[in-house]
């Protein structure tokens, strides 16, 4: 590699509309990667309900990230917050003779997807969505930042930024810093870990698990400066796919599309009024200011849709062609 | 550079210029992503790269009682299995989205029942008492040998119809499936239906258009430009479709939610009305109300393709019959009043126009198989049947009686149920009913997407017929992108001739089908609670003039049960019965399973079953149109056995046993079949040739229209095949698969009585209930308690498959939850997490709460059939849900409404339930 290596960016755009929370980037990831002793509580991805206190509890209010450019104090999750994993001696039940119910060992008063489904709001006007969350592969990566260890860099010919575990030197400072709470510490290895963008499938030019196995369709990947990419349409061209929280000033390389479809709030009388049930208020607290427009722009392609208009967002969206979500990448291994 | 150092420079360069370096955009660290200094760490990268590397990948499906049908490629390592993954090649239709990837995180579960914790890995006979998980490891010589004895004996001391076999979903792994049942057939066992029995089947569809069920593929979703989502969650329950639906409302389709709960569907939804519990088919006919009265209605197919303009006498309320006309006259043809001639006129494609001689019916799904009718046809010609008015007809009697033409009937019937009306009883604004019934009248194509939110009420048929009479009267039948659509259940054993040749090898005829929501009810004793139905006698009268079939026949009791590839005793209705009373009834249970679950836990001998991923199987859904398999990624684990090849060793074992005690030769009245055990096992292959899983795998492709022509070892090669054929209309290239379109495109006589889909069912029954017309009744209050107990599917589970997973169980919270609107808790003291405890006059059962805002105040919701073993205090789901049988699904004697294994018969309700709850403060286990 010679020093005129461009520096590139993967980027995520994940579709709140077409996202169904059924966990299957969850699983997808957990199975892959995170399922050795110690990795139990570690989610790389996870769907969260929102509003809702998400995973690990109150991530958003830990601090971490950057506070006009320099870094803010932040603080680790406690394995509560993470949730304690679940365990069941089955075998005792089912095998053994033992006559007690398989119930979870811990004390059952939190977990990854506690809230599922609650949202706010009162019935009938209540609310929520799915979250999808993941290391956001940062421009300003505040974990990188914090490490003394010089362990975590982000690499240049993609952005995403890995963690070398013989580097870490388990000071546990980037998962303090991660406003997003996605650096992780395995204590059992006493090293931190964390989402490395599924790099051995993009070597061999396949989209990472998450991607590749989301049922819903809801994910694109792909170069951010690539034009012919999704990602690029939807971030660049449309702006209609937007960071999450991005004052915390790290530079998310991962993009929501905000949640326009959905029932209107209903009035005392029963019939629907004019305004979304979900807030664009609290849209704006996720997704920033941009959010409206991004709605303006959504709701109008859609309606073009409607009235059998044609309409090259919604088209980006629907993705007709699996692949046409994944930038230059493939979805599964061929053999 | 040392770390002490780094510290140093790093607080610095914070102190001073950490704000401008960062202003530009790069960071301190990302500097050092420079390739001029960026350091070379592969050691950690390879020993990641190795842990994505796999050195065989084999075809897999999961084979459970799930509809997604989602092919995957699974991936070893050294003999070990390691993870499966979508294999993507689903074929996309032109100008529909992706079918791919499809799957879900459950299926990514499926390595955990080969090496979790609840793997079967020998035979295994009962220690202690049933449930208590008390066993022995024997070998499979002891255990077959154990029940072939008792097979033998049963057969020999009480006949051979007292032992009972009972597996499911024929579907999602027809091969495993047709094991038990070709053991069944040739041993003269009773099996059991399982579509009605769950309560899959929806009665209401069959009553109107004689027909087991049908659906469209879900790509077609994408077609509609309106879809109402009626009682259905498919964002939680059909996962691997929703794509469809939210990719439709990009498109611009839209989309209505009509459900009591704020359900993840709603959420999608452009619109959310949200019903009383139980009142939909007030809703339905309220709309069906405003497009008849403002004559929005579709005429001609109306015309065409409906009994709407056959003539029904006002005398006796039933339809004008040949019969009543003339001397000699059918009993089953049908006449409407023809406005060219004035004259009443003999309707084509009525049950009388059978053909004196006709092939064997081929298709068990349909009432009749009208779609080899050589002369049948719907096409009026220059007919113009009247839908209004009132006639005179001259009777063969010489009487003079008025006749009016069904539609004239249902405008009097729907004038009771105006949109004002159905707001007091739904509580959806009477202008939001008469918005929506007017843009479902003007949008085409329009669909309801439904299940068991409303199918699984006591009275489900008046509002499925409802629901239909919506589809018919805007001519959204057998149009891409339209009609009822229920996605209820693994209905559709597609290549269904072929399965039943493997499963009945002397036809579906001689097979001793139970209808098992009549078995259970009378072996458990059930008490269903009902007052002033009559059910007893109904029941009574329906098995004695033979409607319904019962078995062991004579009052007998059933002596072995052999459950495979189901949790009978964790999904039954009355379970609480089942355990007191049926249970203690058997001498011998039997379960072949790949895990320890609750029916296994209460078995006396328990088989360990191959994985799914040890075994050759194919795989088929109603969900889309692709065929495909699952194969062994490895050998069977420990001593498992795929289900074929137990029941050919146990078929071995019955005929060893038979030989030994002089007992080979059985005749059989019921069937005049003199049985001959001494070639038992010879029967089971077929003289060898169906000795192997793979053998019976293309038979089955062998032997059905619909797979003709493909080969086992093609679908593993190339991938899903799409079927050839399929049940109710031909399959297009390049299109997706809707419905009866036999019937409306080609205009094939539909298979009912009258040739129509009939919504006037004049039955005694139907009429002596009022019911001979869609109607609305409203939910059973038998239970004296306050709040509704509803109990739909689950995202992280396959009804019990996958609820007892690690994996799943740490995404929800460890157990099964009770969910509950915030004012109900409170009213009860409950917070979030709480412990209670729930019961009626049925059961009882102790669980913890989740407060859920989009939970309807007046009802509660818990996930259906949780495992025994599970984490409740007491009781699943099922402790307070009672076998309940609709008096008119027992009806087996009027034209297309007969009993067939799967077509027709009580349904599994539960939806009428109600229950209180209260704060459990007893004390809480620590737990195992």
């Amino acid at each position: 590699m010679t020093s005129s290596t461009r520096h590139r960016q993967m980027a995520f755009v994940i579709d709140l509309n077409k996202c169904i929370g059924c966990q299957g980037c969850t699983i997808a990831c957990k199975r892959l990667w995170t399922t050795a002793p110690g990795l139990e509580a570690a989610y790389w991805m996870n769907v969260e309900t929102v509003p809702g206190r998400g995973y690990p509890r109150d991530w958003a209010g830990r601090g971490g990230g950057f506070d006009k450019g320099r870094p803010k104090p932040g603080r680790e999750p406690t394995p509560e917050e993470y949730g304690i994993p679940f365990e069941f001696d089955y075998s005792a039940r089912l095998f053994s003779g033992k006559r007690d119910r398989g119930r979870p060992r811990a004390a059952a008063d939190w977990a990854p997807n506690w809230e599922e489904d609650q949202g706010a709001g009162a019935y009938p006007n209540t609310y929520f969505f799915y979250l999808p969350r993941m290391c956001n592969h940062c421009d300003r990566p505040a974990c990188a930042e914090a490490c003394e260890a010089g362990a975590i860099r982000k690499r240049p010919e993609d952005g995403l930024v890995l963690l070398d575990p013989d580097r870490c030197d388990g000071s546990r400072a980037c998962v303090a810093a991660c406003p997003y709470a996605k650096t992780f510490f395995d204590a059992a290895k006493a090293k931190a870990h964390k989402c490395h963008g599924c790099f051995p499938r993009l070597e061999a030019g396949l989209a990472p698990a998450c991607v590749a196995q989301c049922t819903g369709r809801a994910m694109h990947v792909g170069f951010l400066d690539d034009g012919a990419a999704s990602v690029h349409k939807l971030v660049r061209q449309w702006g209609v796919a937007l960071p999450l929280m991005d004052g915390f000033g790290t530079g998310p390389n991962v993009f929501y599309i905000p949640p326009f479809i959905g029932p209107a709030v209903e009035g005392p009388d029963g019939t629907a009024g004019a305004a979304a049930r979900i807030p664009d208020n609290y849209l704006a607290s996720l997704f920033g200011p941009d959010v409206r427009t991004a709605l303006r722009v959504l709701r109008a392609e859609r309606r073009k849709r409607g009235r059998g208009e044609p309409s090259e967002l919604m088209d980006l969206l629907i993705g007709r062609d699996a692949r046409a979500l994944l930038g230059h990448l493939q979805p599964h291994p061929s053999r | 550079m040392g770390a002490p150092n780094r510290r140093k420079f790093l607080k610095g360069v914070a102190a001073i210029a950490a704000a401008p370096v960062l202003g530009s955009g790069l960071s301190l660290r990302s500097l050092a992503a420079d390739p001029a200094i960026r350091p070379d760490y592969p050691g950690w990268q390879d020993l990641v790269r190795r842990g994505w590397t796999w050195d065989r990948r084999t075809r897999g499906a999961h084979l459970v009682g799930c509809t997604g049908g989602c092919p995957h490629w699974v991936y070893s390592r050294d003999g070990i299995v390691l993870r499966d993954e979508q294999s993507g090649d689903l074929p996309a239709l032109p100008g529909l989205p992706d079918p791919n990837p499809r799957g879900c995180a459950k299926g990514s579960c499926a390595i955990d029942y080969m090496y979790g914790p609840y793997r079967l890995k020998h035979p295994l006979i009962r220690m202690g008492e049933r449930g208590d998980g008390k066993w022995r490891r024997a070998s499979w010589d002891e255990a077959l040998q154990l029940i072939a004895d008792r097979v033998v004996d049963a057969m020999v001391r009480h006949g051979p119809d007292s032992v009972s076999v009972f597996s499911p979903a024929p579907a999602v792994a027809p091969v495993s499936y047709a094991a038990g049942h070709r053991f069944a057939h040739l041993t003269g066992a009773h099996a059991h239906t399982f579509f009605d029995w769950y309560g899959d089947h929806a009665p209401g569809q069959t009553q109107t258009l004689g027909v087991q069920c049908d659906a469209a593929e879900t790509s077609d979703w994408f077609n509609a430009r309106l879809i109402l989502l009626w009682g259905a969650n498919p964002v939680q329950t059909r996962i691997p479709d929703s794509h469809y639906l939210t990719e439709a409302a990009l498109n611009g389709t839209r989309v209505v939610t009509i459900a009591p709960d704020y359900s993840s569907s709603a959420a999608k939804s452009d619109q959310w009305l949200h019903p009383r519990p139980g009142t939909d088919a007030a809703l339905a006919l309220a709309l069906a109300h405003v497009i008849v009265e403002e004559r929005l209605f579709d005429a001609a197919f109306v015309a065409e393709q409906t009994d709407l303009p056959l003539l029904v006498r006002s005398d006796t309320r039933r339809f004008l019959r040949e019969a009543d006309l003339v001397e000699g006259g059918a009993e089953d043809r049908f006449f409407a009043h023809d406005q060219a001639s004035g004259r009443p006129v003999a309707m084509r494609g009525c049950w009388a126009d059978q053909p004196d001689t006709r092939a064997a019916p081929r298709h068990a799904y349909l009432g009749r198989d009208t779609l080899s009718f050589p002369e049948g046809t719907l096409a009026l010609g220059d007919l113009r049947p009247a839908l209004e008015g009132s006639f005179r007809v001259r009777t063969r009697d010489g009487g003079d009686v008025e006749v009016r033409p069904v539609l004239e009937l249902l405008r009097r019937t729907l004038a009771d149920h105006s949109p004002r009306k159905a707001a007091r009883i739904t509580g959806i604004p009477a202008a939001t009913i008469t918005a929506l019934a007017r843009e479902l009248a003007a949008t085409r194509p329009a669909t309801i997407i439904t299940g068991a939110g409303i199918n699984h009420w006591f009275h489900s048929d008046v509002l499925f017929r409802a629901l239909h009479l919506l589809m018919a009267l805007t001519g959204n039948v057998g149009r891409h992108g339209g009609g009822v659509n229920h996605y209820v259940g693994q209905w559709k054993p597609v290549p269904s001739a072929g399965i039943n040749a493997l499963a009945f090898p002397r036809g579906v005829s001689r097979q001793r089908f139970c209808q098992t929501t009549i078995w259970t009810y009378l072996h458990a004793e059930a008490r269903d609670g009902i007052e002033g139905m009559d059910i007893p006698r109904r029941l009574r009268d329906s098995l004695t003039s033979g409607q319904m079939p019962l078995y062991p026949r004579g009052g007998r009791s059933p002596k072995v049960f052999i459950c495979y590839r189901g949790n009978y005793l964790n999904q039954t209705k009355s379970q609480g019965d089942v355990l007191r009373t049926l249970w203690p009834k058997l001498d011998l249970v039997v379960n072949i399973n790949i895990r320890m679950d609750t029916t296994a836990l209460y078995s006396d001998v328990v088989l360990p079953s191959a994985h799914w991923y040890e075994k050759t199987d194919l795989n088929f859904t109603e969900e889309h149109t692709w065929i495909h398999m699952t194969e062994p990624a490895i050998p069977p684990m420990y001593e498992a056995r795929s289900d074929w090849r137990i029941f050919v060793d146990l078929a071995a074992k019955v005929e060893e046993t038979a030989r030994r005690r002089g007992v080979t030769t059985l005749h059989d009245d019921e069937f005049g079949w003199h049985r001959d055990l001494g070639r038992l096992h010879a029967e089971m292959t077929a003289d060898g040739r169906l000795a192997r899983d793979e053998d019976a795998a293309q038979f089955i492709l062998d032997n059905a229209p619909e797979t003709k022509g493909m080969t086992l070892d093609a679908i593993r090669r190339k991938g899903p095949q799409r079927v050839v054929s399929n049940w109710t209309s031909p399959m297009e290239e390049g299109v997706p698969y809707t419905p009866f379109r036999h019937f409306t495109h080609g205009r094939k006589p539909w298979p009912t009585l009258t040739g129509r889909q009939q919504f006037y069912i004049d039955h005694s029954l139907f009429l002596e209930l009022s019911q001979e017309l869609p109607a609305y009744r409203p939910p059973l209050d038998s239970d004296q308690f306050p709040l509704r107990f509803n109990t739909p599917h689950s995202r992280h589970a396959v009804h019990s498959t996958f609820k007892d997973n690690d994996l799943m169980l740490r995404l929800q919270r460890g157990g099964p939850v009770l969910e509950m609107a915030p004012a109900d808790g409170r009213q009860r003291g409950l917070a979030d997490n709480d412990w209670a405890e729930l019961w009626n006059d049925h059961g009882r059962l102790i669980c913890r709460v989740k407060l859920r805002p989009g939970e309807p105040a007046g009802r509660v919701t818990m996930h259906h059939a949780p495992e025994l073993y599970q984490d409740l205090i007491q009781g699943g789901s099922q402790s307070v849900c009672p076998i309940r049988i609709t008096p008119t699904h027992l009806v087996g004697d009027y034209g297309h409404l007969v009993f067939r294994p799967n077509y027709y018969g009580p349904g599994g309700s539960q939806r009428d339930v109600r229950v209180e709850v209260r704060r459990y403060t007893g004390p809480v286990p620590a737990g195992l």
